[in-house]
């Protein structure tokens, strides 16, 4: 019953707090919705880089180049090995589609070809990895495992895009997490700033809750309620605005991307990252005023 | 109830505004602290409920010795101790019975008996028909029994009260004593530090003079005048 009554009694005292200093929670409350914007942002960048990996990825076939001399029974041995390996599809190129492949990509020049007295190309086999192999490390062992087999002479995937494309979806994912721990520290110093300002204008409450007999926790607790009031609701700005960009931007940036996003891929924040970012509004805002409440207590 | 042992307490760079302070307040008693401005009435006050630490000797209140007391159990010991001041401390953007309910929302007591306590305080300190009033629509005197209700509205067995009728003219100033007088009555040992003589010669308790820190005296009048006549 006791923990019941002070449990509103927090409550009350929170959103008495807030409506007392209006100013200076929405002060906070734009504050972290900022950061909280900027931190969603990057989020969904990673994410649409993550789709742009592995749209590419997936398009990226696995070519094995057999050797010189090779026959087409010998390709379909292989292209069957494969397939049962990766469960993928693997189709035989025969060195004459090979040739006239060539000679199509290489339009205006094509026509040197003809005068070739052999064609040097040999058989080949082109296999569609399934999804479990379309990262770099599975694509990489997957074509040193192919070059380790008798009739092959070489294997090639395209490592170079996939691991550039990869290493800048890394890239962005680490800046963003520096970013927002520092961000996220300074602006716990402004939350905290800010704060303070609301807890000085309620000191001689504070006094007094200490002359009867209040604990520390007592004192702080109200303080952190507001603290993860302003945290939810600033995030639930961000969260506002992010859904507004995507709804602006989203589908210009989908039309620019058509061609490399997968089908389906939502650029307005999922379920996942509302929760990420409420729960990280709760933190900034919870960590801004125990900083401040904690200042307030040792003084 | 209150033990004090050679106490000293001296800030930096000042001299000891408590020098070798040595007293015990009984169970019960109502004591005057008196003595000139400087004196240490308000320290000494301080010192009960912890709002100071001596620099030397020992405090016992209630058998607890304070200057051992650690720093999270001082709140508890504050439950059992009231304290009334000159500027009142009142919250000015609170009601009158928000003002006495609010050292029962410290303790957790429910909003039905909280409503219920602080309506029969404010009865008793005749401000019923005021519970919905600003402090700043009262009176001093009115505001000052505001203030011993929130003192009392947890039924402290100690109340300590500093200067409580220095803002107050002579008509509120008696109605506060008679007011603190009761409270004494009813079993709450009532400490009041005052430089007001003409309170000392009214009430004819027992008081305790400071002068520079020190004790100067330490005289029950009517105890006295009680062995006197006893022979």
């Amino acid at each position: 019953m006791r923990a019941l009554a002070k449990t509103a009694y927090f409550w009350k005292s929170a959103v008495q707090g807030v409506q007392r200093t209006p100013l200076i929670h929405l002060l906070a409350v734009i504050t972290i919705a900022i950061v909280l914007l900027a931190a969603g942002l990057v989020r969904s960048s990673v994410q649409l880089l993550d789709s742009l990996t592995e749209t590419i990825g997936g398009d990226v076939e696995l070519t094995i180049y057999l050797k010189e001399g090779a026959t087409e029974s010998d390709a379909a041995d292989v292209a069957r090995t494969l397939e049962s390996r990766t469960r993928g599809s693997a189709v035989v190129v025969s060195p004459q589609a090979a040739l006239a492949r060539l000679r199509a990509e290489l339009r205006g020049v094509g026509d040197v070809l003809t005068d070739l007295p052999s064609n040097p190309l040999p058989y080949s086999v082109q296999l569609r990895v399934a999804p479990g192999f379309r990262t770099t490390d599975a694509l990489r062992s997957l074509a040193a495992e192919a070059k380790a087999m008798p009739a092959i002479q070489d294997a090639d995937y395209g490592e170079e895009a996939v691991a550039r494309l990869a290493a800048i979806a890394r890239a962005v994912r680490y800046a963003g997490l520096v970013g927002f721990t520092v961000i996220g520290l300074a602006t716990v110093f402004i939350v905290a700033a800010t704060l303070q300002l609301a807890i000085y204008a309620r000191r001689d409450e504070i006094e007094i809750q200490k002359l009867v007999g209040a604990t520390d926790r007592f004192v702080k607790a109200p303080f952190l309620v507001e603290g993860a009031l302003q945290g939810l609701v600033g995030a639930a700005l961000a969260l506002a605005a992010l859904w507004a960009f995507s709804a602006l931007v989203g589908p210009r940036l989908q039309l620019l991307f058509a061609f490399v996003l997968r089908p389906g891929t939502e650029l307005s924040p999922n379920p996942s990252v509302a929760w990420e970012l409420l729960l990280a509004g709760c933190a900034l805002g919870l960590s801004g005023s125990f900083v401040a409440v904690g200042r307030l207590l040792r003084t | 109830m209150i033990q004090m042992f050679h106490v000293y307490k001296a800030y930096a760079n000042a001299p000891p505004c408590l020098s070798d302070v040595t007293l015990q307040i009984e169970k019960g008693e109502f004591v005057f602290v008196t003595g000139p401005s400087g004196a240490g009435k308000t320290t000494l006050l301080k010192l009960i409920f912890c709002a100071e630490r001596p620099t030397d000797g020992q405090v016992l209140v209630e058998g607890r010795n304070l200057s051992r007391i650690k720093s999270s159990a001082i709140p508890f010991l504050r439950r059992n101790i009231g304290v009334v001041f000159q500027d009142f401390k009142l919250l000015t953007h609170r009601t009158v019975a928000e003002n006495v309910a609010f050292t029962l929302h410290v303790l957790g007591v429910s909003k039905v008996e909280c409503e219920e306590r602080v309506r029969k305080m404010l009865k008793r300190v005749g401000l019923a028909h005021k519970a919905d009033c600003l402090p700043q629509r009262l009176s001093g005197g009115e505001q000052q029994r505001v203030v011993i209700a929130r003192a009392l509205v947890n039924e402290p067995t100690i109340l300590l009260a500093d200067e409580p009728t220095g803002n107050l003219d002579p008509e509120l100033t008696v109605e506060i004593m008679d007011l603190l007088c009761g409270v004494n009555v009813r079993g709450t040992t009532v400490v009041v530090a005052t430089h007001d003589a003409s309170l000392l010669a009214r009430y004819r308790k027992r008081t305790i003079r400071l002068d520079g820190g020190f004790v100067a005296f330490d005289r029950n009048e009517l105890k006295e005048r009680v062995w006197m006549a006893a022979g």
